[in-house]
Parts: structure tokens; sequence; C-alpha cells
């Protein structure tokens, strides 16, 4: 089946929604793709949830928004409410782990779920600030039309300035990356 | 002199605010003069970053009602200016734009369109069409491109200059916050490589020699002593624009040979149409597509044999009937029933449009 996924990214302000969404379909595009991003912003400069829509296909993307995704990404508790218009019975549901309750309460018996520990594994064993980075891996390990590679690539053009002051960040953010990617290729294979 | 903005041409992924600014510095934009405002502020800020490379200007106004007569005297000045902006923003530069009309200033306005009316969001709206087209206290002698996709921000973005400067009638690019913000791949050129001829810009006032003796007086005037006076030149001036009316207005069409319904809508909402009607034909459902890409002047004579052809017209559109009351002005005359899926404020999905045309061709 031609390449053509929607997918829709909600969390906290500052909890680096956009920053996927961004090197996602960076990397699509940069791999042949076509692909388009858009950020829903309101008048407040932080606070408030951050909603991000990607789309990735052969065929140039048509209108900007989309009913429904294929993938919905909830990483907050009031993300878990706002992306439930733009579930379907076929989309998959990721979300972090810590969010369970809320989306039994909010989802029911939603068949396509993945619970990721996100914000567990980034507190824990790496930095909470590589906790999209693990996001960012799921996606591409979940999806499959990536690679790794192409991914490390996009990573480097968004946070090059950074790695090149703490060449220690590249290879935390590498981590976060592959552990992501396990995450999600296992649950992707099923 | 400094090397050009781009060297042949080059893909890339950014955001429409930065093509748009791109857009302007191929195109050889003397000055931007600009006011913040969401969803526009980005133009400015890429303007503002890149501009001092090639040695172009920026001013930053005190508002929008300023920001709009300052590109009036950069263009008198025969500088290729433009500004950028949006919503209540879009209010406050009309009374400038009034002014171009009148004196037949060729100001390139870049419009982003966000919620209304006042303040509303700052998102995203297709309710800028009447202000855009007809917001002036005149007859509306305006060219307002209405694009769809970065590729169409670039293109109409270096058009509008030549428009603007060939006709001489203030030319606007009507995007909106969709298209400002979301990334998606472009390609952006130098114009000369595409064998696009950027029109030349002369100065209005501080002409050389003595006026009345060496030369004719340049006469530039937006105040009339009698109504003969004015009558006589808005009637030069409509014909002009009656007679350009041919050289600019541009549409497309797609499977209007045997469409039973015609969708109609213009910029980024014209792309979800275009999907649905493909979705649509492969269902087996004879649906039409329409877009006008200059809506001021609108494309009436294309539209009208495929609307008498039709048996149902859908409008689509993120505002309540502005561009429906286009259309049926349009079509005046004509028995083909119009509806419309009226969003204001509202992002449409290709999905959305299967619906109402399902559900219009049922009533």
């Amino acid at each position: 089946m031609p390449l053509n996924i929607k997918i829709a990214l909600a969390g906290e302000g500052g909890q680096g929604v956009q920053s996927v969404a961004e090197i996602l379909t960076e990397a699509a595009y940069r791999a042949g793709h076509q692909a388009l991003y858009i950020p829903n912003f309101g008048v407040e400069q932080r606070g408030g949830v951050s909603v991000a829509f990607v789309q990735v296909s052969e065929q140039p993307v048509s209108a900007p928004k989309f009913t429904t995704g294929d993938i919905v990404v909830a990483l907050s508790y009031r993300a878990v409410e706002r992306v439930k218009q733009y579930t379907g019975a076929a989309t998959t549901l990721v979300y972090d782990a810590s969010l369970e309750e809320e989306v039994r309460e909010v989802y029911g018996d939603q068949p396509r779920k993945l619970a990721v520990p996100a914000l567990e594994i980034a507190q824990k064993e790496m930095h909470p600030r590589v906790f999209n980075v693990i996001i960012l891996g799921v996606l591409v390990g979940l999806t499959g039309f990536l690679k790794q590679q192409e991914v490390k690539e996009a990573l480097e053009r968004q946070f090059g300035h950074k790695f090149a002051r703490d060449p220690s960040l590249r290879d935390l953010n590498y981590r976060a990356l592959e552990r992501g990617y396990q995450l999600g290729s296992r649950r992707g294979a099923k | 002199m400094a090397a050009k903005p781009i060297e042949g041409e080059q893909r890339a992924f950014m955001t429409g605010n930065e093509v748009v600014a791109w857009a302007a510095l191929a195109a050889g934009a003397d000055i931007m003069y600009g006011y913040p405002i969401t969803p526009q502020n980005e133009i400015m800020h890429y303007w503002t970053r890149m501009a001092p490379r090639y040695d172009r200007g920026f001013l930053q106004t005190e508002d929008e009602i300023s920001a709009g007569f300052t590109t009036v005297g950069g263009v008198l000045a025969g500088k290729r200016a433009f500004t950028a902006t949006a919503g209540p923003g879009n209010v406050l530069m009309q009374e400038a734009m009034s002014m171009a009309e009148m004196m037949r200033l060729p100001t390139v306005v870049v419009v982003t369109q966000r919620g209304g009316p006042s303040t509303a969001t700052v998102i995203y709206s297709q309710q800028e069409l009447n202000l855009t087209c007809f917001g002036g206290n005149g007859e509306g002698l305006r060219i307002v491109y209405s694009t769809s996709s970065h590729q169409d921000l670039f293109n109409y973005t270096i058009k509008a200059f030549n428009t603007a400067w060939k006709y001489r009638f203030p030319t606007f690019v009507l995007g909106d916050g969709y298209q400002s913000k979301m990334r998606e791949p472009v390609t952006i050129y130098d114009p000369a490589t595409r064998g696009i001829v950027m029109e030349e810009c002369r100065p209005m006032v501080g002409l050389p020699g003595i006026a009345g003796i060496d030369r004719e007086p340049a006469h530039l005037r937006n105040t009339y002593n009698l109504e003969d006076e004015l009558y006589d030149r808005l009637t030069a001036s409509i014909k002009d624009y009656q007679a350009m009316i041919p050289e600019v207005v541009e549409w497309e069409a797609c499977a209007v040979d045997d469409d039973e319904i015609l969708v109609i809508a213009h910029g980024v909402v014209s792309r979800a149409a275009r999907a649905a009607v493909d979705s649509l034909r492969e269902a087996g459902i004879k649906a039409g597509y329409f877009r006008p890409i200059t809506l001021r002047p609108f494309p009436e004579e294309a539209l009208q044999p495929l609307a008498a052809r039709a048996q149902r017209i859908l409008v689509v559109e993120s505002a309540h009937g502005q561009l429906e009351r286009q259309v049926r002005a349009s079509l005046y005359g004509l028995e083909t029933p119009v509806s419309g899926y009226l969003r204001p404020g509202m992002g449409i999905t290709p999905e959305e449009i299967i619906g109402a045309v399902q559900q219009t061709l049922r009533s």
C-alpha cells in the first residue's frame, strides 16, 4: 500500500511536541517523501495544549489538517481529552503510560492502544529533556517509513548547535531515539 | 552589488511565511514596511534577518495605518515596496490601500487571513475576502491572488510585484494562517531562470526638470474639487481595469466535462476540494472542481459555462458566504442551484467536503 500516514500529536506546551513533528516531517521530506506539518497555536505564549498535525505521503498532501489520524499521540492529562476528536476505530492511540487511567476513562475500549513509559524512562534512565525524542523514536518504529539514520541526521540539523557545545547530548539523544524505536517497532511488527 | 538571494532553483521544506520572505527577496523587493501581527510575523522576521545581506530595507512602523502609508510612500519613490498583515491589521491598512487605488500606486500587500471579526483568532480563516477585494471607499480596483500552497505563495508573491507595476493597481497576495505556519516542500528559484523579467520600478515624485516647463506635471492626486474631475479620473481607471481583466484573471478547473455537481473553493480549501473531487470520482460520483485564483477580478467568464453545464453548485469556504456571494453575482441569471458548505474560521478537510457533496446530491 502506498505510504499515506496522518499523525496528530498533543502535549503540554514545552513537552516538545512541535519539535517531534518538525523533525519527523523534515526527515520524511529529506528521505524523498511528501510531507506536511502544521502546528496549532493560540494567542497564549505558553501553557495550553499544543497540537501538531503531521502527514507523510507519496502524493502531495491535500488539506493541512485532517478529520481522523492513523496515529494519535497524547502526552499529557489534558491532551488525552483534547485529541479524542481525531481518533476513530482504526486509529492507534499512543500515550504515556502514566496516563493509563485517563485513557481508560476517555477512550474505554479503544481497540488499538500503545502505552509508552517515556516519562519514566526519561526521568530514571536518561534525562527529562529527551522525553520527546523517545516519543519520536516510538513513532519512527511504529510507522517504519524512516531509517534511524535519516532521523539522526534530522536531529543533527535541529540540535547540531547544542551537540557541538556538549557532545554527550548527541549520545543521549541517540539512546533516547533507539529506546523509543524499540518500543515502537515491537508494536509495529505485530 | 550583493549576490542573488537564490541561485538557480532550490528545493526546500519551510513555512509559508519563510517562503514569502524568500519570494520578495527573489523578486528584488527593495523594502518591506511592517507592523507585527500573527500569523504574519515571521514574514517580517525572516525578511529582517535576510534583507541586510542583500542591501534591502526594512522599516517597522507604529501601526498598520502607518505601514500601509509608508508602503505607498516607498512606491511613490520608485521602490519595489511591500507590506504584510492580517485581520485587524488588514482593516487598518484599507485607508492607505484606498489611496493607492485612487492614485494608481503599485503597492503589494501579503495578507495572512486569521479569524474575524475583530481580534477573533490568530489561527486561520477565509474571512478577509470581502475586505481584501473591496475594503476601500471605492470600486475595488485591485488585484487579489488567492494562494493554496507554498509553491503558489512563492510564484504569486513574485507575480504580484509585476502585476502591480505593470497595471498600477494595488495588488494583494491572499494567504492564510495555515499557509503561513505549515511546512511543506517548495521549489524556490531566481525568477530570471524561468524567464521572468521584473517590471521596472520608476519614481513618481522628485522627477527631474520643472513641472509644466520641462515635463508634464505628475498630478498625483487623491483629492478632487469637482464631481466631474473625479468621475473622469475614475472612468479612466475603471476602463483600464476592465481592459486588464483578460490579461490577469486566473483560475483552475478539473473533471468539469460531465459533472453533476461543481465544487467551488479558493485558497487552501481548494486543496481539500480537489482531493474530495478525486475521491468522489473514484467512487463513481460525477463531481467537478473549480478554483478562482484571482478573486478580484473574479473569473466570471470561465465559470459561467461550467456552472451552466453542472446540475448543482457547492461553494466551500472557511467564511460564511464571502466566496458564495461572488459566485452568485457571477452567475446571475443562471438557474443552477447554488448551496454552500460554510465554516467561518474553521479548517475544512476532504472528508467533510465529500460528506457535504453527498448531502447536497441527496437533497
